[in-house]
């Protein structure tokens, strides 16, 4: 992509060196690649964490096999593995990370970071994000975060084990035996989030800014493409709901650290030591907890919005007419923004917050799915009477569609406080936000990555490639969820590291009823783990096609290969240094498709208007013809 | 936002104005916790001190950013910004604070009424047995 | 390329970038010590012991608020200046913001560093309420005798003779024999630590060989065990050795590849088993019901057979004796489990012998029973009676008498003064019921340090103090009392000395966030503030220091960054300006 981009711009900047080009770029462009790789990286990581769990689920007593053992040293397997089997400790230790890594490391960088940082300034028309070296700066804190966290799987005590959610008094006693508590991998897991939070932090300031500040002339507020939008609420969530977690780490770190109580109740004994802690006590778990889901819902969102942006955006690109309910959408993720800070306790219900706060945030929750529907049902409204392509970014989006509905509406019931005390903790709850993150999010973001890929490298992605990726992960990633909303129900736990075969011999008494269902229900977890290796096999394709098609894909023929309508298509393929090479100026709203008046099917943003009027300064009209035509 | 040189003369007047005001506003705040004659409530620390102390406070910090942090000719965009800022650390308060006085969970009498309250034997509230 | 709107404000927001993110940031600030001050509220509302109140020295929190608004005028007038173009003023508020930032922090330093030397000691006997008596003060010095008894080093003969002294608060353990546990690496400070006290007089030896047979040639036919054992490749450590880092080193290491090979062992016959009982034998159940099988059963027997001879088994612990034995002094914290005749270390050593006399040696400056009084009261019992039989009050040191009981009756006097003087005024105003004035918890059962120098100074003589209590004499200290600036000063005043045997110290430390999570919230707010005001020292510094090129070519450009630097400088102000009588006065 170098080449092409100093034939635009040569009069702009001398040659670049190599380390200023790639590795400490300032361009945003390039660190969104940065981000996409990394996050690539870190999610291929995770889901192998999340292999070695599903075959200790499925298979607890049989050791791991050859293609999954042989990463692990002799050292490691010595001190992590009972002759080959994953223990409950590792199983921990895995989960922990994987939920980690998949969230703060993975589909938030990749989404937020990665397509936001390439995509956003681009369609704004502004030739650079606002604070280009905060932006560099965000980059290596995330990439320092992650190692931090992932450097402990080689320490004495391991990674994190307290779940992704790292619950006190749990994570405050975890690794307590470590003399130096910066080598704890507990610890590690901490000083990563507050490098990650700081990351996150940097880098919603500049999104913001930048999106307030450097968009471009005539680009009114209602012309901003719902991608932008998107951007600029998650920028808002990640801003004003990450401090307070950022709060709760220093205070477990002053926990783990200085051995303070924040966290840990009085009381508390340890049965290894047969010893009360050393510690004062009068601390509350609870407190902890508030904090973490303060950030952690709205996270929910910073997860899916950027996806559903992406998906936003093909979905009128590729049936050929404008967004349907561009309107009620902005103003949908506005309000589902900030609602999602007033929803956190329902993850919470069992903690013995009392009925009446139950019941204020079940309230909310259940309030919250209705811009939720307000934004799916419009994406899908949008496909009504459009005269589809079916180009591989629009199947991804398509499929997008149910897997997220499944994973939305499968909350609901997770909503009711009463409902949930049954399901709490289940595998229920686990096939739920696995649909909602797994075949919706990630499937929304495979769409972004197929419909840039063009305008990043100048080629299309091989539509071979796409469709052995595409068609194997959507049953494999269907085999592997569904059986988990029918074994919740049912009852298994989220955190059995043997998949629940404790039980079964207590099924044979006939009257341990709940063995019986755990019997009944087991042999899903064979189907579930051999759909996970499937999947992880058919990623392969995608990993091929991404570089397969960077040097030999079908070239591009034009700057605008999907006749698209926003302004990220009015620069050279690739975009160079300062992106634009003609001062861009925007005339209409983002989605004119099949304009009746207009003889080609789309009306670029960019394009001058026939009566060569000036340039349309802010006003109600363009909207109407935009959004309601 | 005072820009030319005039405005800017004023404004330093009022700058020096306001530091003395919030000399005055730290000095009442250490004499009513300090000196017993000035003691408000009864003896010793209490609420009241709690909420007098708070006010206080409040009135120098809404000084400072007023004043020093020209908030009293700034542009809507940062209001948004920094009153989102403010609404979201009092939902964080006022909810977290919240959910441990849960009126039923810990037992408010008063304000349980009508709800199931461990307390006090309840007798069919809700018109049913 | 050029970024727009870095220096001019854009029309439709009216603003240059930097002010909208620093604005963001300060937002995102507002969250941060949100949630700092949720956990405030929370850990104060549902606190389960009394909470401090008003417990720290109020002079340096007004001084460092003092400084702080000061600081924010000269700010904003540095800023005014740059806007008039006026480069000498500038520099001049500048330097004096900055050299505000640095008294702030060098008082704040002050503060902490009070705390760091200020012991906290919660008495423990036997599980009943009286537990809860706190006593507060300053460790004294002691160092062993030859017998290996603790006795007392008084701060002169400290400076004389600093040798193998140390601050008495500390577990004295006459060690025989040392456990080291492989899969866990020996703390290097640990042995390192033992080693130093050890010196020349202790020898410190291997108990036996250790020894490790070669893996390829364990495998090899025909060769034997024992033999392999024998030989001399087998040799990881000798019997006699004397302990150092390096010997462990090896013996971890050798220890953690035999068990790697022992491993990789079993996981291959295992392996082998379960493709022989799938393929082979057909049985696809789950896994949990092949393996209660008898097949199965069977398999893993004859597995084991076979593995026996294949494995290298090195021992887990490695085991040295002390000859002759050594009095070792530890610290509490890093002894998870402590007995008469064994400790354990957080590295899992394991240290034999026989635990000495560990008391520790405490000036004490104040008496606190609130926590006593709350747990009796809860218990349905007079918290005076409760009080009465602490330890606090019913020791008796070597000669036969109690300091902290004698202050405890004078300020039972000066209690009953104080009592009298409000019902005075009650009557006066005319205040009944819950109006009523009443002596706080903290007038009744906490001795301060400022009320334990004034008994002092009477000789803890009950009728004197009640005395004085009366004319109005007794003093307090007070606001502007610069001796107990920053707390209880010990050089200045002599207080009642206590020695504390260790098994009625229930829970001790320094005025540490560890101490209590009053302590906890107040370091982590204004250390966090703290930092806050360090970097944006740094950014105005930066300003100041290298500003003059941008002043000369863009000085409105320097007047934004100084705006925003400014406006992140209030910020702090503005937090302090809350955490003041938060911390410091409520």
């Amino acid at each position: 992509m170098s080449a092409d981009s100093h034939d635009h711009h040569d009069d702009h900047h001398h040659e670049l060196p190599f380390w200023k080009k790639y590795l400490f770029s300032t361009d945003h462009k390039t660190i969104g690649i940065q981000y996409g790789l990394a996050a690539g990286a870190f999610l291929l990581f995770g889901f192998f964490l999340m292999i070695v769990m599903r075959w200790s689920i499925a298979y607890p007593h049989e050791p791991l096999p050859g293609y999954l053992s042989w990463i692990f040293t002799d050292g490691w397997k010595g001190r992590w593995l009972d002759d080959g089997k994953v223990t409950g400790d590792t199983y921990n230790m895995f989960g922990a990370m994987h939920g980690t890594i998949m969230v703060f490391l993975g589909v938030v960088p990749l989404g937020f970071a990665a397509f936001g940082n390439y995509v956003t300034p681009l369609q704004i028309g502004a030739p650079d994000m606002a604070f280009p070296k905060l932006n560099m700066a965000s980059f290596w804190v995330y990439l320092a975060g992650g190692i931090v966290m992932c450097m402990s799987f080689f320490m004495e005590s391991g990674a994190a084990k307290s779940g992704w959610t790292n619950y006190s008094p749990l994570a405050g006693y975890a690794d307590r035996q470590i003399v130096n508590q910066l080598l704890a991998g507990q610890t590690q897991w901490l000083i990563g989030l507050v490098l990650l939070i700081t990351s996150s932090l940097l880098g919603s300031v500049n999104f913001i800014t930048t999106i307030i500040q450097l968009r471009a002339k005539g680009l009114t507020w209602m012309r901003l493409p719902f991608f932008v939008w998107a951007m600029l609420v998650t920028g808002f969530l990640l801003l004003l709901a990450f401090p307070p977690l950022e709060a709760a780490g220093i205070m477990q770190l002053m926990d783990r650290m200085v051995g303070s109580s924040f966290f840990m109740p009085t009381g508390l004994y340890s049965a290894a030591d047969d010893v009360a802690l050393d510690i004062s006590g009068s601390g509350s778990p609870l407190l902890f907890q508030h904090l973490f889901w303060f950030l952690g819902h709205p996270e929910v969102y910073v997860l899916l919005l950027p996806a559903i942006a992406c998906v936003a955006e093909i979905i009128p690109c590729n049936t050929r007419k404008p967004l349907w309910g561009y309107k009620p959408m902005v103003w949908g993720v506005i309000v589902l923004g900030f609602l999602s800070f007033i929803v956190w306790a329902h993850h919470m219900y069992l903690t013995g917050m009392g009925p009446v706060i139950s019941t204020f945030f079940q309230t909310t929750t259940v309030l919250i799915s209705v811009p939720s529907v307000i934004l799916l049902t419009s994406l899908i409204i949008s496909l009504w009477g459009g005269s589809i392509r079916f180009t591989m970014p629009m199947i991804w989006a398509a499929a997008f569609l149910p897997m997220f509905g499944i994973g939305g509406l499968t909350g609901l019931p997770l909503a009711f406080n009463l409902a949930d005390l049954h399901l709490h903790d289940t595998y229920y709850v686990i096939g739920h936000f696995h649909y909602v993150v797994a075949p919706g999010i990630l499937f929304g973001l495979f769409a972004g990555v197929y419909h840039w890929y063009p305008k990043m490298t100048g080629r299309f992605m091989d539509n071979f490639l796409g469709h052995l990726h595409f068609w194997p992960s959507l049953v494999c990633m269907n085999l592997l969820f569904f059986p988990m909303l029918t074994q919740g129900m049912a009852g298994f736990h989220r955190r059995w590291y043997n998949g629940g075969e404790g039980y079964i011999e207590k099924a044979s008494d006939g009257v341990n009823v709940f063995g019986q269902t755990v019997a009944d229900n087991i042999s899903l977890n064979e189907v579930m783990t051999g759909a996970a290796i499937a999947l992880a096999v058919f990623q392969i394709p995608f990993l091929l096609n991404m570089f397969i098609s960077y040097f030999w894909g079908k070239k591009v023929t034009s700057d605008n290969p999907w006749n698209a309508t926003t302004l990220e298509w009015a620069t050279p393929t690739p975009p160079g240094h300062g992106n634009f090479t003609f001062d861009i100026a925007v005339y209409r709203g983002p989605y004119e498709y099949s304009r009746p008046d207009h003889d080609k099917d789309y009306f670029p943003q960019w394009e001058e208007p026939k009566r060569s009027n000036p340039v349309e300064e802010p006003s109600e009209k363009p909207e109407k013809e935009s959004t309601e035509a | 936002m005072a820009d030319s040189v005039e405005e800017i003369k004023k404004a330093k007047k009022l700058y020096l104005i306001i530091f003395g005001a919030l000399l005055v506003g730290t000095a009442l705040t250490v004499a009513v916790a300090t000196f017993p004659a000035l003691d408000v409530g009864g003896h010793g620390f209490d609420g009241k001190d709690a909420v007098l102390g708070l006010i206080i406070a409040s009135v120098k910090a809404s000084l400072v950013m007023l004043i020093f942090m020209h908030l009293n000719h700034e542009k809507p965009l940062i209001y948004f910004f920094y009153g989102l800022g403010i609404v979201m650390a009092f939902f964080c308060m006022w909810l977290i604070g919240w959910s441990k006085s849960d009126p039923i969970q810990y037992g408010n009498s008063e304000k349980a009424d009508g709800f199931y309250n461990p307390e006090k034997p309840t007798t069919n509230v809700h018109g049913h047995d | 390329m050029e970024i727009p709107f870095i220096v001019n404000a854009r029309k439709d927001t009216g603003l240059f970038n930097s002010k909208v993110g620093i604005w963001l940031f300060l937002a995102s600030e507002v969250t941060l010590f949100g949630g700092l001050f949720s956990g405030y509220l929370f850990l104060r509302l549902y606190a389960d012991y009394p909470w401090p109140e008003r417990a720290l020295p109020v002079l340096p929190g007004l001084i460092n608020t003092f400084i702080l608004i000061g600081s924010s005028v000269t700010v904003v007038f540095a800023w005014a200046a740059l806007k008039m173009r006026e480069w000498k003023k500038f520099q001049i508020y500048m330097w004096i913001t900055l050299i505000c930032a640095l008294l702030f922090l060098g008082l704040k330093a002050v503060e902490y560093n009070a705390k760091f030397h200020h012991q906290g000691v919660r008495l423990s006997s036997e599980g009943s309420v009286q537990d809860f008596g706190y006593l507060e003060g300053h460790v004294h010095y002691g160092k062993l005798d030859e017998n290996g008894k603790l006795i007392e080093v008084s701060k002169q003969e400290k400076k004389d003779n600093p040798e193998g002294v140390f601050s008495a608060n500390k577990i004295i353990f006459k060690a025989s024999e040392l456990t080291f546990a492989l899969k866990r690496p020996a703390h290097e400070a640990y042995v390192k630590e033992i080693l130093k006290q050890a010196g020349d007089d202790h020898k410190i030896t291997l108990v036996g060989d250790y020894r490790v047979p070669d893996e390829d040639e364990l495998h090899a036919a025909g060769k034997n065990r024992a033999q392999l054992e024998a030989s001399e490749a087998a040799l990881v450590v000798a019997d006699g050795a004397d302990l150092s880092i390096d010997d462990l080193d090896d013996l971890e290491d050798a220890f953690l590849d035999a068990r790697a090979h022992d491993k990789n062992i079993r996981t291959e016959f295992l392996r082998a088993s379960w493709s022989w009982i799938r393929d082979e034998k057909g049985i696809d159940e789950i896994s949990n019901l092949v393996i209660t099988t008898d097949l199965w059963k069977e398999r893993m027997a004859e597995d084991n057979a076979k593995i026996k001879d294949l494995m290298i088994s090195a021992p887990g612990t490695v085991k040295y004796k002390i000859d002759p034995p050594l009095t070792l002094v530890w610290e509490p914290d890093d002894i998870p489990k402590l007995a008469d005749t064994e400790i354990k270390l957080r590295d899992d050593t394991v240290i034999k012998g026989e635990l000495q006399p560990s008391p520790m040696l405490l000036g004490v400056d104040a008496i606190d029973f609130r926590h006593t009084a709350m747990r009796a009261e809860t218990e349905g019992i007079e918290p005076m009676d409760a009080i009465k039989q602490s330890w606090i009050l019913t020791h008796e040191n070597s000669k036969g008498e109690n300091d902290l009981k004698k202050a405890w009756d004078c300020h039972q006097a000066w209690l009953a003064q104080l009592t009298k003087d409000l019902d005075e005024k009650n009557e006066e105003k005319g205040l009944e019921g819950e109006d009523r004035l009443v002596p706080t918890d903290n007038d009744k059962y906490r001795v301060n340090w400022d009320q334990m120098v004034a008994y002092k100074k009477l000789d803890f003589d009950v009728e004197a103090v009640a005395a004085a209590a009366a004319d109005g004499s007794l003093k307090r200290s007070g606001l502007f009392d610069l001796s107990g600036f920053a707390g209880a000063n010990h050089n200045n005043y002599e207080f009642p000395h206590v020695e504390i045997p260790r098994e009625n110290v229930g829970f001790t430390s320094t005025f540490t966030p560890k101490w209590n999570t009053y302590y906890a919230i107040y370091f982590t707010i204004t250390g966090l503030h703290g930092l806050h005001v360090i970097g944006g020292a740094i950014v105005l510094g930066y300003y100041l220091f290298f500003g003059r090129k941008m002043y000369d070519s863009n000085p409105e450009w320097l007047a934004n960054r100084v705006e925003v630097g400014g406006l992140f400088w209030h910020f702090v102000d503005l937090v302090w300006i809350f955490l003041f009588p938060i911390l410091y006065l409520m």
